[in-house]
């Protein structure tokens, strides 16, 4: 890993003394905590750093008119983090020529990719990513029970949330200038933090991102009062690939799930 | 007392509503436990629709619009078929079951569908009962 991340460091110094990116977005680890940071000098790269515990998904950034405005940059980027970029790219989020990824992941540094070099990288190393098993066998258990259970259980996490929204700030999947739950006219989603107002906010964050949700994590890792957000996204993204085959961000122009059709979907359950 | 459903019914305007106007022309009864909103299409119905009829009362949720083939958009009810693929999926894994959300196509020339179809409803929430005052998505006072 050493290695990789020196062929990194040297790359985000090249790409800034080069002129060809006026911003790294990369991660500095320090004892156990994770920071992001902004590189704007090729002698501050040494500063970047990565291993598995940076799970802050950097693609988050790219929709602040602060970091866009510096475009273009380059983000160090994760397996989850590089199919964010494709996801955005492919909802017209960001654009080819503004972003390039340093691509590093367990298997090693991938180099300097630009967002149409990605999905190969990401087929080749990263073919399959999926949820964790661990994570999937959770959402299994927690299928299997009754209805009144899971409600039980919902019930008793939803109601710990304060919602701060550390959540959608985490997430790169939720760029809309003014959220759903901000709207209130007419309020579709009651802003205090108690009852069917999060039932209805956790609900809805969780739908708006069906079959866009890269999986990485970031929104669980964001949440302070510790929510398992990852089950709600896990369980919609096993149900997209499994009648949809839906696999947000391996292709830079997919069509979005939920938007488009095809007459062969399932219609078993409607009478 | 006995338990009385409220089912709020989201239909389409072009062909659930016209079915549901042609049971009535037609002199069909059927359960008077369902309240319809009619909107332009299946398409339209945003899954908050859904969350806000819970909120309100609601001991169940039927949408209906045309058959497939049929959208008076074209492709309005297979956007819709899609979206509430998963979403009803989502509303189980959190404890809102297939007893509370029902989906159908029925045309302007089914009324007599549509009163079948009222009634199953409405005897399939009879037996599973309340909503539940207490369930998270309902509003409490």
């Amino acid at each position: 890993m050493s290695g990789a991340i020196g062929a990194m460091r040297a790359d985000a110094a090249k790409l800034l003394s080069e002129g060809a990116v006026k911003l790294v977005l990369g991660y500095c680890v320090r004892g156990n905590e994770r920071y992001p940071c902004f590189i704007s000098e090729a002698a501050q790269a040494e500063a970047l750093d990565f291993d598995q515990s940076c799970r802050q998904n950097l693609a988050a950034y790219l929709r602040k008119p602060e970091v866009r405005g510096r475009a273009p940059l380059a983000v160090v980027s994760s397996p989850a983090v590089c199919r964010s970029l494709l996801v955005l790219s492919s909802e017209s989020q960001i654009r080819e020529n503004e972003v390039r990824a340093l691509a590093i992941g367990p298997k090693g540094y991938g180099g300097i990719l630009g967002l149409g070099a990605l999905g190969a990288w990401l087929k080749a190393d990263y073919p399959d990513l999926v949820p964790e098993q661990a994570l999937l066998d959770r959402v299994a258990e927690l299928s299997a029970k009754t209805a009144q259970e899971r409600a039980k259980f919902w019930m008793k996490e939803f109601e710990k949330c304060t919602r701060c929204y550390a959540c959608r700030a985490a997430c790169p999947g939720c760029y809309c200038e003014r959220c759903i739950v901000e709207k209130n006219m007419p309020q579709w989603i009651s802003s205090a933090a108690a009852g069917h107002g999060n039932y209805a906010w956790e609900v809805i964050r969780a739908f708006h991102q069906a079959g866009r949700c890269t999986g990485c994590g970031a929104c669980e890792a964001a949440c302070p009062q510790g929510l398992p957000l990852m089950l709600l996204n896990a369980r919609l993204s096993q149900d997209a690939f499994e009648e949809f085959g839906s696999r947000p961000g391996y292709e830079l122009e997919a069509k979005p799930l939920i938007g488009s059709w095809s007459a062969e979907d399932d219609g078993s359950f409607i009478r | 007392m006995t338990f009385e459903p409220r089912i709020t019914a989201f239909v389409c305007n072009w062909c659930t509503y016209a079915g549901a106007d042609l049971t009535g022309t037609s002199r069909l009864s059927y359960a008077p436990n369902i309240r319809i909103v009619k909107l332009p299409c299946t398409g339209r119905i945003d899954p908050l629709f859904v969350l806000k009829a819970f909120e309100g009362g609601a001991d169940a949720v039927l949408i209906s619009g045309c058959h497939p083939g049929d959208c008076h958009y074209a492709s309005g009810n297979y956007h819709a078929r899609r979206r509430w693929s998963l979403f009803r999926k989502l509303l189980a894994f959190t404890g809102i079951d297939e007893n509370r959300v029902f989906f159908s196509w029925v045309s302007a020339a089914e009324g007599q569908k549509f009163a079948n179809l009222v009634n199953k409803v409405t005897e399939q929430v009879r037996a599973a009962g309340p909503f539940g005052e207490r369930n998270l998505a309902r509003r409490r006072l």
